[in-house]
């Protein structure tokens, strides 16, 4: 991190970064330990719940491939439905992109790491904040996750067995993701046309309900030109 | 146990499929803010995604057993309500999970 330019002025101290991180540990180590503890519990080993939490470190789509694994389903497979949780993600860096300078590693890691929270957190801080500083604050955050992670991992693998409905902890995670979208909402349209798409879908063909919903959603909202249009 | 190995793929393909989302703006951004399209979709997708990956955890849910699916819609409104009210996300997803939970083994379908 030698390399960082020259107006990476008076970055705040690890301490200070901690602080700000308090918010997202709060949220982070106990949701990391859910994933850790159904993780082992539905089969798999401990050390594998870490790197997945090292190498792929989003909340929705770990949440999601433990049923998928345990029932065996095909990396491409896994890999699509990861591909459609985390496509908000795109529009994330958009948004950051004038305040991480280019070519440094400390950029690279933030844009790795970039996660809801993460995100949340960076768009908060001050526009003048280095990016030194919000790799750190975004690896503090990891840090959390990855303790979470170990916590949950390590209990599961002493208790004997699951808490059935305990899997709910995904299906409430997009409840309050969707009340955050509502929040932010500029057009309803998306909010009542996705799930009568689903409905439809659910409906004809009850195996691909959710792909056939998903480019329902696509077709619609390509076709739909909503209220907030003319502000892009 | 399963299969380490398999595990090791999925998580290899699952982190780049994430890390490729991420970097994308990075990319093409001058191609993605260019496009009207983009910008529609951009506004239209998360809260559709959203709304669909919701109905589509809940109607699994709601299927592996035999009392569904009134737990999962009361789980679903108690969590929507407390995070509206509260915006606070760990307090919204614990109370509704253990809510869930409660449900699911007190009545067992």
């Amino acid at each position: 991190m030698s390399s960082a330019p020259a107006r990476d002025r008076a970055p705040l101290g690890p301490a200070s970064a901690l602080s700000l991180t308090a918010p997202v540990a709060m949220g982070y180590v106990p949701l990391g330990a859910v994933f850790g503890y159904l993780f082992v519990q539905a089969g798999g080993p401990w050390w594998l719940a870490l790197l997945a939490s090292l190498i792929v470190y989003a909340g929705a789509a770990q949440f999601m491939m433990v049923p998928m694994l345990a029932a065996g389903l095909p990396a491409g497979t896994i890999a699509l439905a990861t591909l459609v949780i985390n496509l908000r993600h795109v529009f994330y860096g958009l948004s950051l992109l004038e305040r991480l300078p280019r070519a440094s590693p400390a950029r690279w890691y933030t844009v790795f790491a970039l996660t809801d929270e993460t995100y949340s957190l960076l768009t908060t801080i001050a526009q003048a904040a280095p990016a030194r500083q919000m790799a750190l604050i975004a690896a503090i955050n990891q840090g959390w996750w990855l303790l979470g992670t170990a916590i949950g991992a390590l209990l599961g693998a002493r208790l004997p067995s699951a808490l059935e409905g305990l899997d709910f902890v995904l299906a409430a995670l997009f409840a309050v993701l969707a009340v955050e979208q509502w929040r932010r909402r500029q057009d309803i349209t998306p909010f009542w046309a996705a799930p009568l798409a689903y409905a439809f879908a659910l409906a004809l063909a009850p195996g691909h309900a959710l792909a056939i919903a998903i480019f329902a959603s696509i077709a619609i909202g390509a076709l739909v030109r909503g209220h907030g249009a003319a502000s892009g | 146990m399963i299969d380490a190995g398999y595990v090791l793929g999925a998580i290899l393909a699952m982190g780049l499929t994430t890390l490729a989302l991420r970097a994308l703006p990075f990319f093409a951004a001058r191609w993605l803010q260019r496009h009207a399209l983009v910008a529609r979709l951009g506004r239209f997708l998360p809260p559709a995604i959203m709304c669909l990956l919701l109905a589509h955890s809940v109607v699994g849910s709601a299927r592996s057993h035999a009392a569904g699916p009134w737990p999962e819609l009361a789980a679903v409104i108690l969590v929507v309500l407390l995070q509206w009210r509260s915006a606070n996300v760990l307090l919204s997803i614990f109370t509704g999970t253990a809510a869930y939970v409660l449900m699911r083994n007190a009545w067992p379908g």
